[in-house]
């Protein structure tokens, strides 16, 4: 198989994991125009509660606990702290976000120490297949149906619930929906917390290819951003279409230009925010 | 507790501080002729640096207190793993606090910019940062470094794993394009030429950079049969995570040229670490006096084996104690010309500082990760393969002190 072939199915999967990083970002962002710098702490306290659950229980286990977990404390951030800024300027947002990040990082730190630690991969799952001459990790295979059935489970919850028509409508007019009787701060509560249960799945599924290290929530909110500048925001398809967009091209630059693939993820970020300010399928 | 009443307690603790407080700065102030300040990373993605490292300069404090005769200062600057920072705290400590003896750095671009601060004031530093440049092109009469450079490195740990495979033919690189690893890429270069060597390939990357899996298949691509890790810190531990994942260690060698050693190894875990070669300044298990009492000392006060950041702290502070015992003084100008001579019994072996670059000749370390259930305890790893010192002669260095 030719290496840009294999680069290409590479940054497929690449770009299912930069999927599951952003959607939750897209959707807070996007439905609830809330500016999130906290995404990336969900994710980073997937990572670590895998790190610690699967160590007691093993994977599956940790699997299963830590989005709950994490969810759990998404839910008490945004009754204590979040929800006071919904209807402020996003800068009150940035900061209040911002100050949730430094926190929680410095608890990370505290708590495991400022080395990184490592999750083995599940037995069943660990193995490469050979793609061509091309050894491909069984794991990684494991994370791109799991994103994939992901998307479908989220995609039923937001374009065929109850749920998702008031976080799509409340996302339009949030006045209209509490003229309705609902309690448009409810649904803004389920809709974060569903983006940071998303991100600590996220978080859980990297953990055995990356491990868990106190500063991994940075440079998923980078990519996050991205995925949502590019995909556009609230877009819950295009998220997936940016994710493996910039998957791919990370993955084919590597052999094509390596010093150039970070770089040519943000060029590309850049042309589509000329192009399409909206981004690929950003609404009006 | 009454509002009243923990008002009351409050006032009165302010009070005892304060009135405590004033004779200690006082005392402090008249009787603490030797501060030394040590530079490194406390925050930020480099915070081990600092931490790890202050237990072994605070160690190396206490074990040459009684050479040094005087009261001891050790005061810790978090540089947050940033040039600018870094630069400008320098300024301040040399303006403000009169400092003169500056210990460490986490990076080699912020150790660079606070060499020229440091020797700009007449100061003295000594650091262990990777950069040639530091005891290279960039050195001056203020700045000693520990540890090896990127041309001892390369030599320790290419020449060896050539010399057990040679059949190994084809070297494939994956390096970060910054001065550190330019310096071991073009240390690689001229070692793959002397061995007859092919090298098949390179992959750069930024320092940003956290996915590897492209440049591994780059690697297999290219058929390699050794697969050469130029990079330091998380990194490198994201590429050996990736590298596992992909099967890589079945299909060719992998060695890393620079490791932080067993942080690396107790981060990664054995299963990882197995069959790859590290090349490491220090390890723990290197039978020399001087070691096995710093490493008695590690676990009785931190109940743990020493790490490569406790190890380089605890050594060049180690070397500002001796100076300034032998120099009676703490004054750089006295400090510099005993630090030329200085040769000592240190934790990698003899150790001897180069008067003509002030670069200390000391071991490099070749390890090969052992199976897990060929681990005698918790910290070992790794068996040693080789260790040995290279040095860029007297004649080839671009070292000139003005």
């Amino acid at each position: 198989m030719a290496i840009y072939l294999f680069q290409i199915i590479n940054g497929i999967g690449l770009g299912m994991i930069y999927f599951l990083i952003a959607v939750g970002l897209s959707i807070t962002l996007g439905l609830l125009g809330f500016v999130n710098f906290a995404h990336g702490v969900f994710y980073l306290l997937g990572a670590y509660f895998t790190y610690q659950f699967a160590a007691a229980g093993g994977f599956v286990l940790a699997a299963l606990l830590a989005p709950l977990v994490i969810g759990l404390l998404a839910f008490v951030l945004e009754r204590g702290v979040l929800r006071h800024t919904y209807d402020m300027p996003h800068k009150f947002q940035i900061i209040a976000t911002l100050g949730v990040v430094l926190i929680v990082q410095e608890v990370v730190v505290m708590t495991w120490g400022p080395l990184g630690h490592g999750v083995t991969v599940p037995a069943a799952l660990s193995g490469i297949v050979m793609l061509g001459d091309f050894p491909y990790p069984v794991y990684r295979i494991f994370v791109v149906a799991a994103a994939a059935v992901l998307g479908l489970l989220l995609w039923l919850l937001l374009e065929r619930t109850r749920f998702g028509a008031l976080v799509r409508a409340g996302s339009e007019s949030a006045e209209m929906v509490t003229l309705l009787g609902v309690d448009i701060r409810l649904v803004m509560s389920g809709t974060l917390v569903l983006g940071a249960v998303i991100a600590a799945v996220a978080g859980v599924l990297i953990a055995p290819i990356r491990g868990a290290e106190p500063h991994m929530n940075i440079e998923a909110l980078g990519i996050a951003f991205v995925v949502v500048i590019i995909g556009g925001m609230g877009s819950f398809t295009g998220s997936m279409v940016a994710g493996i967009l910039i998957g791919v091209i990370q993955s084919v630059m590597s052999t094509v230009w390596a010093e150039g693939s970070q770089l040519m993820i943000y060029v590309v970020m850049t042309l589509i925010l000329i192009m399409a300010p909206r981004g690929l399928m950003g609404r009006a | 507790m009454e509002r009243r009443k923990f008002m009351q307690l409050t006032a009165l603790a302010g009070l005892g501080l304060g009135m405590g407080g004033l004779p200690l700065r006082s005392a402090l102030a008249q009787s603490s002729p030797v501060d030394l300040f040590m530079v490194s990373a406390f925050s930020g993605p480099f915070a081990a640096n600092g931490k790890y490292g202050e237990m072994g300069g605070r160690l190396a404090v206490k074990r040459w207190a009684d050479d040094v005769k005087q009261p001891v200062t050790y005061s810790t600057i978090d540089t947050q793993g940033n040039v600018g920072v870094a630069t400008r705290k320098v300024q301040e400590a040399i303006a403000q606090k009169n400092a003169r003896i500056f210990l460490g750095g986490a990076l080699s671009s912020e150790a660079l910019a606070m060499s020229r601060e440091i020797h700009r004031s007449n100061g003295l530093y000594i650091t262990y940062v990777g950069a040639d440049e530091v005891t290279g092109s960039d050195c001056n009469k203020s700045t000693f470094r520990w540890s090896v450079p990127t041309y001892g490195a390369i030599h320790q740990t290419v020449v060896p794993v050539a010399d057990l495979h040679p059949d190994a033919k084809r070297w494939y690189t994956i390096t970060p394009q910054y001065v550190f690893g330019e310096g071991l890429l073009n240390n690689a270069k001229a070692v793959f030429k002397d061995k007859g060597i092919e090298h098949v390939g390179n992959s750069y990357h930024s320092l940003q950079e956290k996915e590897f899996s492209g440049y591994l298949a780059n690697a297999v691509a290219a058929k390699a049969d050794v697969l050469l890790i130029l990079n330091f810190s998380q990194q490198s531990i994201d590429t050996l995570r990736q590298l596992t994942n992909f099967g890589l260690k079945n299909r060719m060698k992998i060695v890393v040229a620079w490791s932080a050693g067993l942080d690396h190894f107790s981060t990664l875990g054995a299963d990882i670490c197995q069959d790859i070669y590290f090349g490491v300044q220090y390890w723990h298990q290197h039978d020399v006096p001087a070691n096995n009492e710093f490493v008695k000392m590690c676990r009785e006060n931190f109940n743990s084996a020493p790490t490569l950041f406790t190890a380089q702290d605890y050594s060049i502070t180690t070397m500002a104690m001796k100076a300034i015992a032998e120099a009676n003084s703490t004054d750089p100008a006295k400090l510099i010309p005993v630090l030329e001579q200085l040769k000592w019994d240190g934790l990698t072996g003899e150790e001897q500082v180069r008067a003509f670059d002030h670069q200390v000749e000391k071991n490099y370390f070749l390890l090969r990760g052992k199976a897990k259930d060929k681990m005698r305890d918790a910290d070992d790893y790794a068996d040693v393969v080789s260790l040995g010192k290279s040095f860029v002669p007297q004649a080839e260095s671009e070292c000139k002190f003005g």
